[in-house]
């Protein structure tokens, strides 16, 4: 059917062309100049917030609405024309995402054993990878680990106290290196 | 969300009556209210086949969540077909259920009936007396579309034979539709017919 209405439109004139020039920044959905634009894999133009509800709507067939090839949210290209003030992602703002559907890939930092780390607490990452550290460490439950604590707190005068001691472990060793 | 609707329906009706199916007088669209919430569709029955030379209404509602959800079309005029009720005009069509996309247009939805009616589906029937015929005795099915569209869409072949079968029940008090229905049903056989209705 498609092909037997091509010869006829190269015979149309000018102002139909002109027509069909326009027709090609439609949104696919609903038939109107494409706002938010964006595109799909399979090249077929539509209005973030149209198809946004499309795939909505239908959300164990996530098909083109056109060519009814497979489509996803994460594999459409945003259109940002010429003097478009913000460049955002149109997919960031129109409709506001459903909240729970989309988890943020881990931050897999290469020591699984440590499990405890991201759940701020800290002692387990101490212990194994650096043993004086173990001291300050076990006092901050839920935050992560301050590089000082602040001064005139009780913990302050502790790390003092610590790194005296561990100083003056450093300064005996060293004797004792050179009288062996 | 009603506007999205609304507004599509507006521009798909410009678009189906500036087509050049409609200069051929293969479809029709016309408003049935001002709200673009109901429509009335026209098909002419596609040449080569029983359906040729009839005309076809059909009711065509649009839900609050058109485009995102296909159009509820069925077939007003009455139509013997094996993916169309003979009694409720429902259509088994999948781009009016699980395959439509929301691209698809009132002109498309036209054009994909009108290929219907040209190539049926046995195999998934929406009428399964009907899809039965098909298979069975498609000479006989031939026959009775033919006939159908004479009677309710207005087609060119009078079938005399099926017509002084239908006077002889409706002679008995039974009612015109509802004895070419039997007939239609048992291949055109009167006793069969005559002994399903007064069963
Ligand atoms: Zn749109
Ligand atoms: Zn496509």
């Amino acid at each position: 059917m498609a092909a037997a209405n091509e010869p006829g439109s190269s015979k149309s004139s000018n102002g139909e062309e002109k027509e069909k020039d326009e027709t090609m920044l439609e949104c696919n959905i609903c038939l109107d100049a494409a706002r938010d634009a964006v595109v799909s894999m399979c090249g077929h133009l539509f209005c973030w917030p149209c198809l946004h509800q499309w795939l909505e709507t239908r959300p164990n067939r996530q098909v083109c609405p056109v060519c009814k090839a497979a489509i996803s949210k994460e594999k459409v290209v945003p259109l940002y024309g010429r003097g478009s003030t913000k460049q955002e992602d149109p997919r960031n703002k129109v409709p506001p995402r459903p909240p729970g559907q989309r988890s943020e890939p881990e931050n897999n930092s290469g020591f699984p054993g440590f499990g405890f780390g991201d759940g701020g607490f800290h002692m387990s990452f101490g212990i194994g990878a650096f043993p004086f550290g173990f001291f300050t460490s076990t006092f901050n439950f839920g935050e992560p680990r301050p590089s000082a604590a602040p001064r005139g707190t009780p913990q302050f005068e502790e790390e003092q106290f610590l790194s005296k001691v561990f100083l003056w472990v450093a300064v005996l060793f060293i004797c004792w290196l050179l009288m062996a | 969300m009603a506007n999205i609707a609304a507004q599509r329906i507006k521009r798909e009706f410009k678009e189906v009556i500036k087509s050049e199916e409609v200069a051929k007088c293969a479809i029709k669209v016309e408003l049935v209210n001002d709200n673009y919430t109901e429509l009335k569709g026209e098909i002419a029955g596609p040449p080569e086949t029983p359906y040729e030379g009839g005309t076809f209404v059909l009711e065509i509602k649009v839900p609050e969540t058109y485009p995102f959800n296909p159009p509820k079309v069925r077939f007003i005029t009455k139509i013997w077909h094996p993916n169309i009720s003979s009694v409720t005009g429902a259509i088994c069509l999948d781009i009016l259920k699980d395959q439509w996309a929301a691209a698809m247009t009132l002109r498309t939805v036209l054009l994909s009936l009108q290929a219907l009616l040209a190539a049926a589906e046995p195999d998934d029937p929406q009428d399964a007396v009907v899809a039965k015929q098909f298979k069975e005795n498609q000479d006989m099915f031939r026959q009775t579309a033919r006939h159908w569209t004479f009677v309710y869409a207005g087609g060119p072949h009078k079938n005399s034979d099926f017509e002084l079968k239908i006077r002889r029940l409706t002679d008995m008090g039974i009612e015109d539709h509802q004895a070419r229905v039997a007939l239609s049903s048992y291949n055109w056989d009167l006793e069969r017919a005559t002994e399903q209705l007064f069963s």
